[in-house]
């Protein structure tokens, strides 16, 4: 009996504690939210002007260095360490900026394959995990049969991981091209790679897929899917009436759901301190290296 | 002859006492006997209604307890090795008290990956030993009739504490060594001859990459659990007019003669919070200066930030073959910041690639 | 009329219900799609009646990459075995849209001449551990593979 009198207290004490950090954090001025659009953040009224913190925006670039955001799992010593593996393997290998949507080259050295290494190309239709378990999965339609690999960002085994074309698409996962038509996400192999000019943001695709009639894959209908145009052609009334019983419209109001998803600004701009001027440093050095083999290609052309 | 003979039966006998008989009419929990060089640590907390000024005085005392100790030298470091004392395989070796920091995979050099799991060493320092002479645990109720191996206990504690949150008792244990009190003590069995001197450091140095490890720590706390849950039952079916029973045990018993539930049988009841002993865990990387061992698997008992103690391996197959670090590794200024196993691929080294056979 | 006639079609083609389970399990009574040339996995395939596991031939009598299995098609019974799965494969091994089969016989002998499908790398291991050096050779269906992913 007295333990759970015990544990009660200690339930009020972290509920009491979680109320207070919240209190805290509407107060922070800095954006703080990862997933949320931009018209919401907007709405959310800041207390002084808010200033604009270049280094939030890493959390785009190199989501695997945000941690899990469930306090089970939360370790600073732990971060760190596997912040600075991560750093290593990328002293290593470029992992270039790409994006959900963005078509990406990789070659693996695969111990069963006849030259010991393979290549695969496709559009990048997820990436989850952080930390050193971060992975992508490729997508793409070969001789008429979807072929889809996972791969894992820090895997040694990866040679080169090359973009062909960096762009962003309308939603943030696309698992809907399993049930689109396949020339949605039929790229050639030999794809050349199409460069963009320096400083020019990440253009966004808006096209919108076809799907194929059902049966899907998962329900479509209920997931509020901006890249998917002729979804209502193949809904019966039904279908309709219980997309409306679904939907949670007051989700995007729950400021605690959004806590629990995302790292506090405060943790981001630490953990980007930390490794900024390492990933700066890749940057320059790979900018570097590049010019000199795009001067050096012409000359052996000459030769 | 005979007379005699019975006389000195007689004496045997009546010098004989029987003052254990267990009678057990029915199953009584185990009490939790402190052992005897526990001392209450926990206080009851109060306002004490302090000045800003006391209060001042007090963390400035705290904070030059805290510049003593860390300003205290090893006593091994002035020692020279004594070759007196030699590691052999029957000597056991003190463990080490570590905290449990999470997990990630790593690759091995053939480019297989596999987790591991995290485990930190804070600050661990040798609080006390008891000679097997002094040493006299609480009696049991079992009869030891076999003379059993002489092993002395050693004492140590793990992450410094603030001492006016524990009791002037548990503070003592620690004001003798010139320490603060620690978090966490834990008892060592050690071999006579493995004994450290009080206020030694221990690191994660203490095991060598490559080593095997047993894990003592907690499970997971899951509380009062159902069948299904605890002991992995099916269960009963979901439907075909199944009423009121679809996650319960069934039968626990016969009738007749065993019309009663034998001892043991699996029913619900609290499940976690036991102490738990992983056998033989292999020790892959090994940082000199956070202190931390990387340990392959992930089955270590006990969620993220639990305690664990760490033992030489037990496991006649893995047991300890070199002599280690004996009888703990005295801290060197140099030593490289990591250890590394053979097989595994470490982070800063060029793109596995296979070669064509 | 016509549109109970659209159904049926629908229904031969969708199969109506699911015999797989939702991890997508080669399991008894799957359909398979033949990928290879053979005449009898052209005919069953172009009818739309693709060919149902009846037996997968492992202890756990679920199918994985590269297991050999027993097919009833077209009112016969075949061996095939399995190069392409539909559920969740492990880091580096790809996932196909559909359960991909090559069918052959007692030897290992594919009876088509060509697969018009990608077939996993990992294939080649898997299927020279299986050859034993007196029993079946499965490695001539990795032969008449067009393209390795």
């Amino acid at each position: 009996m007295s333990i759970v009198i015990r544990k009660s207290t200690i339930d009020i004490l972290c509920a009491a504690k979680w109320i207070a950090r919240r209190d805290c954090r509407a107060l922070s001025s800095v954006p703080e939210k990862v997933d949320i659009g931009e018209e919401v953040k907007e709405k959310v009224p800041g207390h002084k002007p808010r200033a604009h913190n270049p280094l939030l925006e890493y959390r785009h670039v190199y989501p695997e260095f945000l941690p899990d955001p469930n306090p089970k799992w939360r370790n600073s010593l732990r971060e760190k360490m596997e912040r600075a593996d991560m750093l290593k393997r990328r002293s290593q290998i470029d992992i270039p900026e790409f994006y959900v949507g963005s078509i990406v080259a990789v070659t693996i050295s695969d111990p069963h394959a006849q030259g010991k290494t393979n290549r695969f190309v496709g559009i990048c239709i997820d990436r989850k995990g952080s930390g050193l378990r971060a992975e992508f999965i490729l997508r793409n339609v070969i001789d008429h049969q979807g072929v889809e690999v996972r791969y894992e960002l820090y895997d040694p085994t990866i040679q080169l991981i090359q973009v062909l074309r960096l762009e962003k698409r309308l939603d943030d996962k696309l698992y809907y091209l399993r049930d689109a038509l396949p020339e949605y996400c039929t790229f050639p192999l030999d794809m050349d790679p199409e460069i963009l000019p320096e400083g020019t943001p990440v253009p966004l695709n808006p096209v919108q897929v076809k799907l194929k009639p059902r049966p899907w894959l998962e329900r479509w209908e209920r997931q509020e899917l901006k890249g998917v145009s002729n979804i209502e052609e193949h809904l019966k009334e039904k279908d309709r009436v219980r997309r409306e019983l679904r939907k949670t419209p007051w989700e995007k109001y729950d400021l605690m759901k959004q806590y629990r998803k995302t790292i506090p600004a405060e943790d981001q701009s630490e953990i980007w301190n930390e490794v900024y001027n390492q990933l700066q440093q890749m940057r320059v050095s790979r900018k570097k290296m590049s010019r000199k083999r795009t001067f050096a290609t012409p000359k052996t052309q000459l030769a | 002859m005979t007379t005699s003979n019975m006389k000195l039966l007689c004496t045997v006998l009546g010098k004989m006492r029987i003052d254990n008989i267990i009678t057990r009419s029915h199953f009584s929990h185990p009490r939790f006997r402190p052992p005897y060089w526990y001392l209450p640590k926990e206080r009851v907390m109060s306002d004490e209604l302090l000045t800003q000024e006391n209060k001042d005085f007090l963390e400035e005392v705290k904070q030059d307890k805290l510049i003593h100790q860390s300003a205290l030298v090893s006593p091994l470091a002035n020692n020279e090795p004594q070759e007196l004392v030699q590691w052999n395989p029957f000597t056991r070796r003190v463990g080490l008290i570590a905290r449990k920091i999470g997990n990630y995979p790593m690759w091995s050099k053939d480019g297989k990956k596999f987790q591991t799991t995290l485990l930190q060493v804070v600050d661990n320092h040798v609080i006390k030993y008891i000679p097997p002479e002094e040493f006299k645990p609480m009696k049991s109720s079992k009869v030891v009739w076999k003379e059993k191996r002489k092993l002395g206990c050693l004492l140590i504690g793990s992450e410094t504490i603030d001492p006016s949150t524990v009791t002037k008792e548990y503070c003592g244990l620690f004001n003798s060594v010139g320490m603060l009190p620690k978090k966490h003590l834990c008892r060592f069995m050690i071999s006579p001859h493995a004994a450290l001197p009080t206020g030694t450091p221990l690191f994660a140095t203490h095991f060598r990459v490559g080593d095997h490890v047993d894990i003592r720590a907690k499970t997971m706390d899951r509380g009062f659990q159902g069948v299904m849950k605890r002991w992995g039952f099916k269960g009963m079916p979901a439907s075909h007019g199944v009423t009121k029973t679809h996650r319960r045990p069934g039968n626990i018993g016969a009738g007749g003669e065993k019309a009663r539930v034998w001892p043991g049988t699996k029913m619900p009841g609290h499940m976690g919070n036991r102490w738990r002993t992983l056998r033989g865990v292999k020790i892959l990387r090994i940082n000199t200066k956070h202190n931390i061992l990387w340990t392959l698997g992930v089955a270590i008992p006990g969620e993220t930030g639990a305690m664990c103690y760490l033992f030489d391996t037990v496991l006649p197959l893995k047991k300890l073959n070199t002599p280690p670090p004996f009888p703990t590794h005295p801290p060197v200024e140099d030593l490289p910041i990591e250890y590394h196993d053979e097989s595994i691929h470490l982070f800063d080294e060029p793109t596995i690639t296979f070669e064509e056979s | 009329m016509f549109r109970i006639l659209m159904n049926k079609l629908s229904t031969i083609q969708s199969h109506g219900f699911h015999t797989t389970t939702c991890l997508n399990e080669v399991q008894l009574l799957t359909r398979l799609r033949v990928v290879d040339n053979s005449e009898i996995g052209k005919r069953a395939m172009a009818e739309g009646k693709p060919p149902k596991v009846i037996c997968v031939y492992n202890k756990k009598r679920v199918g994985y990459i590269g297991d050999r299995v027993m097919v009833a098609i077209k009112g016969q019974k075949k061996k095939g075995i399995l190069v392409g799965l539909k559920q969740t494969q492990k880091v580096k091994v790809p996932k196909f849209d559909s359960n991909n089969i090559v069918l052959i016989d007692d030897n290992g002998t594919p009876l088509g001449t060509r697969i018009h499908v990608p077939i996993p790398t990992i294939l080649r291991t898997i299927l020279k551990e299986r050859t034993h050096a007196k029993g079946a050779d499965y490695t001539k269906l990795l032969g008449i593979a067009t393209r390795f992913v």
